[in-house]
């Protein structure tokens, strides 16, 4: 595969984004022009998965485009070399993974390229999008003190090889968005290719053993893309997580009302009720004093 | 903005990521499957993968998918909610500046009937001499809900993850709530709204409160469709300027997609208070006062086609 | 045999007799009404409640208002039947029957009209289905469900004797009415164990409807204090709401008194001496409502809380200020100034004091649901002008005024089917002060 040539490095310089957009020329100008972003994803340094990100600039604004149909090769644009057919999602949005039959080709060399292209419609121009990639991996590790240190590791010549001036951020896992474990926002990697953070989140409630998830990751990046390694450590506090829930209550579902309300309720109703009942039965007997004589 | 669209898309790939990892080496289920509070099924079918180290793995079919997929709640989970959660809000009143994205955002994706709001954007000003500011309000999800409270059939309920919800297909529109509610947080639907036909047909579901129907309540449900998936609310990532902050309060973590505080920290640090907090409503929102701001109360006045601001009515 | 006399003069002057003329054209207008309200019913299912002036923020109107407004005089028939005959009072008898039927019209049109606000009535058995006892609504039911049932015996077991009357001197005619009555009364022969039992049972339900009387309107009033609300947080409903229910009810019967008493000419029943009684009574009452409503709005105008301020001065001095007074001065002030004195109490003054009575009760019931309403705490805004206020639409008004129809149709018609004076007891009456 070819190596990174100066062209793409310029660009992925001009371009704010990793994933560096080209444009087909557009052809016609009632036609508006689609924007593909390829997002290469190496998580826990297992399966990778490949996003692709479609939106066109309409008033100046990107808007996502669904149902936009891309075909992303690796390397090369033709079949054998295809990844995958995707259609975008109403966010605009597509992912899929590396199919096994691309293996030879995955493990011919440390760089790819991921080509996406969209033929175009009546809606919108032809496009085409390439994206390389660097293999690399992340790794974690935490030591006494809850330090945490991460090392990039990048395939260079067949055997991995510290990357250095990598921007890495340190988290805890938490609902929609990760906690940086200190103040720190992100850390730089040195020669060696590691980082070292501190965890000073102190007391911050972890699972029901106190199980934390720490995150290590690189975002967006030039080279390698995004890569994300968990390690999970014992670093929370239990957590304890009293819920009301069913209790009762006023404001419980029906069959949770409070014992005091169920028994002043049932006492008014019941002796209200057993006085109408004692009149009924009354009623009867008036009734039947009427008939008998 | 970018920067939100990839945080969020990785988050979701992350997702996967740690389901594939429980399919594929071990039984053991992931943490971020525990911390969803939902579990994927494995299907039994295996699917084939290339590893980035250029192994071929199997994994399940059903960890495959971004978000994975879950079929849509029964009614009677929907009542319960998603345990070990315990959802709450903060809002950063020295962000607001009235933009009124959260509105539209949350009005489009629950299919509201045009007009009717569930986010209000208000101007306050709390005395004659005190300073201007934009407060926008969703429903307060008050751990003492008056609203549950008052409801004869259990039409509103709370559940464990402390988000209150409305179940249109049982609310018989008596309005008790809307009275109860001392934050004016509930609108009803006086007509038939006006929605799509195929929206109108779907089945309702309380999570995600679509379709509102004639003559039932409808409020803020903070999005209870989103946060099963582990997403954050509409208002959230529709807020431009980073208003509403959305979490776990049991993960003591807030974030409103870009910046993610310790909510105990963040409320500390910024003194968080709560609205009519002396009503012992226990509300889930909570506001940040609106100091040292991002942008004047006056840049968000509305100016009508002469340029004169609107008045508030 | 001068009793037999007496007896037959009496039995023959109560009869419920035919509608006259006027009768036919006052049954008619009232159908009228009945008919336009049920069909602005009708638009309401069909459009929704968007048919109505209520929004969000006025989100109970005058529906409220007037249920508010029926399960109060529905009160009369507790304090008519059964205050004043526990008191061992007497002279109330002949209007035992009149505040019964009142009662009885008056609970059945506030269940009607608690539905008609309903946004989806026909949902109506999710209260039995998906009942919560925590909710004031789930005790409303129930209590107005055992307040009609006693109602409706307190108003069945005395007329027993009466049945007898009327089936006696229908002789042998076998047309609906007749059936009607052998079907409620051919059982009663008057015999010493059925007159013992009876007694009994009038006693002990007469008993048993003080409480739940109380605990009707308290629930209602419940309904509104059980919120934050300014003008509804108040420790004080309760008690507000059920004197201010004995009022209406009494000026109810004051009406229901004269008009029965001029078309059916019972001048020789109704006398002055009922006139001047209940009279010294709507003074009594309408000074404890006055107390109420000076608790009820000068400790708070005194703090003037934040909330409460905007509130009470819209009632004092703002937009609801004519209606606020007119209901204190014409609905309380007046009539005690008209019924202090004698003159005051003749029937045509009470007349016109009772119809005061009732109309300002009505527009208190509208006063006291709909500015609280409008007054939230976190302002108005972000809706459209029409939320703002609040008017009633005319669908609103027909059928708020079809249900006042409704309810003095039911009056009527079982004035027509029933003696409006119990006659057997009056006979009875007679013959003891006759020894």
């Amino acid at each position: 595969m070819k190596p990174l040539n100066k062209f793409y490095t310029m660009l992925m310089i001009l371009g704010s984004l990793t994933p560096v957009s080209l444009y087909v020329k557009a052809q016609d100008s009632t036609k508006k022009d689609l924007l593909v972003n390829i997002g290469y994803y190496n998580v826990n340094n297992n399966v990778a998965y490949l996003g692709i990100h479609a939106r066109t600039k309409t008033d100046g604004k990107f808007k996502p485009v669904g149902g936009a149909k891309v075909r992303l090769y690796l390397d090369k644009d033709s079949a054998a070399y295809l990844t995958g057919d995707l259609i975008t999602d109403a966010k605009g949005e597509a992912y899929t993974t590396l199919s096994p039959s691309l293996k030879d080709l995955w493990n011919s060399s440390a760089t790819h390229t991921f080509i996406a292209l969209s033929n175009g419609d009546a809606a919108f121009n032809a496009a085409r999008t390439e994206t390389p990639v660097a293999k690399a991996r992340l790794q974690i590790d935490t030591g006494a003190g809850r330090t945490i240190s991460v090392s990039v590791l990048e395939l260079k010549n067949g055997s991995w090889t510290p990357a250095k001036s990598v921007d890495i951020k340190v988290a805890v896992r938490r609902m929609g968005g990760d906690l940086a474990v200190s103040d720190k926002e992100s850390y730089t990697t040195d020669s060696t290719g590691k980082i070292d953070a501190e965890f000073t989140r102190e007391g911050l409630p972890g699972d029901k053993k106190g199980l934390l998830t720490l995150v290590a990751k690189v975002e967006d990046n030039d080279l390698y893309g995004n890569l994300q390694v968990e390690k999970t450590v014992p670093w929370g506090s239990v957590l304890n997580s009293e819920n009301s829930f069913n209790n009762r209550s006023l404001w419980a579902a029906r069959f949770k009302s409070p014992i005091w309300l169920l028994f002043m309720a049932y006492f008014i109703f019941i002796s209200v009720w057993s006085v109408l009942i004692y009149l009924i039965y009354q009623f009867r007997k008036i009734k039947k004093a009427g008939r008998t004589v | 903005m970018s920067n939100e669209n990839n945080s969020r898309r990785e988050f979701l790939l992350t997702g996967l990521a740690a389901a594939g990892i429980a399919a594929g080496c071990s039984s053991k289920k992931s943490v971020f499957e525990e911390a969803s509070g939902d579990e994927v099924k494995a299907t039994g079918k295996l699917v084939k993968l290339l590893s980035v180290d250029g192994e071929v793995i199997e994994v399940d079919e059903a960890f495959l998918k971004p978000v994975p997929h879950l079929p849509p709640v029964s009614n009677s989970e929907a009542r319960v909610g998603i345990p070990g959660k315990k959802f709450v809000m903060v809002i950063d009143l020295s962000r607001c500046k009235n933009l009124k994205k959260c509105q539209s955002a949350c009005n489009h994706a629950h299919e509201l009937n045009p007009g009717q709001n569930w986010i209000k954007v208000y101007s306050m000003q709390d005395a004659e001499h005190t300073a201007p500011y934009w407060e926008p309000t969703t429903c307060m999800h008050c751990d003492e809900p008056p609203c549950v409270k008052v409801c004869p059939v259990d039409a509103t309920f709370k559940r464990q993850d402390g988000i209150v919800l409305i179940d249109s297909d049982r609310c018989i529109g008596c309005r008790f709530c809307m009275a109860a509610c001392p934050y004016s947080t509930r609108v009803f639907n006086w007509s038939a709204p006006d929605i799509p036909a195929e929206v109108a047909a779907q089945p309702y579901s309380c999570e995600s409160s679509v379709p509102q129907k004639k003559g039932t309540v409808g409020k803020c449900d903070f999005c209870a469709d989103m946060t099963r998936m582990g997403e954050l609310p509409h208002c959230v990532s529709a807020c431009p300027n980073g208003t509403f902050f959305f979490g776990d309060m049991n993960e003591d973590s807030v974030t409103n997609g870009s910046d993610t505080f310790r909510f105990s920290d963040l409320i500390r640090d910024k003194a968080g208070y709560r609205l009519m907090e002396d009503l012992g409503t226990k509300p889930s929102v909570y506001y940040l006062p609106p100091v040292n701001r991002n942008f004047p109360y006056g840049s968000g006045v509305e100016k009508d086609s002469t340029g004169h601001p609107v008045t508030i009515n | 045999m001068e009793n037999t006399i007496i007896d037959n003069k009496i039995t023959h002057d109560l009869m419920p007799v035919p509608f006259g003329f006027w009768g036919k054209i006052w049954t008619g207008i009232l159908l009228l009404f009945c008919g336009i309200g049920a069909f602005a019913y009708c638009l309401q299912l069909k459009n929704g409640l968007a048919v109505t002036s209520m929004r969000d923020y006025a989100s109970w109107g005058i529906y409220i208002s007037n249920f508010v407004f029926f399960v109060a005089i529905s009160l009369v028939g507790s304090l008519i039947t059964a205050v004043l005959r526990l008191a061992n009072v007497r002279w109330s008898t002949p209007l035992t029957r009149i505040s019964e039927i009142i009662a009885v019209s008056a609970i059945i049109f506030a269940s009607i009209i608690i539905v008609v606000d309903m946004g989806r009535p026909e949902r109506f058995l999710n209260l039995v289905i998906h009942g919560r006892l925590q909710s004031p609504i789930i005790w409303d039911v129930v209590v107005i469900s055992t307040y009609f049932f006693i109602s409706l015996l307190l108003l069945y077991l005395p007329l027993l004797p009466d049945l007898k009357l009327l089936i006696q001197s229908r002789g042998n005619r076998s047309d609906r009415l007749s059936k009607v009555y052998h079907f409620l009364g051919s059982f009663w022969k008057g015999n010493p164990e059925q007159v013992k039992r009876s007694r009994k049972s009038i006693n002990l339900l007469c008993i048993t409807i003080i409480p739940v009387a109380f605990s009707i309107h308290t629930v209602t009033s419940w309904l509104f204090a059980t919120t934050y609300r300014p003008g509804w947080d108040s420790t004080n409903f309760g008690a507000y709401f059920i004197s201010g229910a004995f009022l209406v009810g009494a000026g109810a019967v004051v009406v229901a008194m004269y008009v029965f008493r001029k078309a059916y000419h019972l001048e020789r029943y109704i006398t002055g001496l009922h006139f001047d009684k209940m009279g010294r009574i709507v003074v009594m009452l309408a000074m404890l409502y006055l107390y109420f409503n000076i608790n009820e709005y000068l400790v708070p105008a005194f703090k003037m809380r934040k909330p409460e301020a905007a509130h009470l001065m819209d009632l004092f001095a703002g937009e609801y200020a004519p209606l606020f007074w007119f209901a204190i001065v014409v609905g309380m002030l007046l009539p005690i100034a008209m019924l202090m004195f004698k003159r005051g109490r003749r029937p045509l003054p009470m007349f016109i004091a009772g119809i005061m009575v009732v109309v300002g009760a009505w527009f208190k019931r509208y006063l006291i649901v709909t500015p609280t309403l409008l007054h939230p705490f976190l302002p108005m805004q972000d809706v459209p002008a029409s939320y703002h206020h609040y008017f009633p639409s005319w669908q609103e008004w027909a059928i708020a005024l079809g249900s006042l129809a409704g309810c003095l149709l039911v009056i009527t018609l079982l004035v027509r089917i029933f003696p409006i004076v119990p006659i057997q007891e009056t006979i009875n009456e007679q013959h003891e002060t006759a020894k």
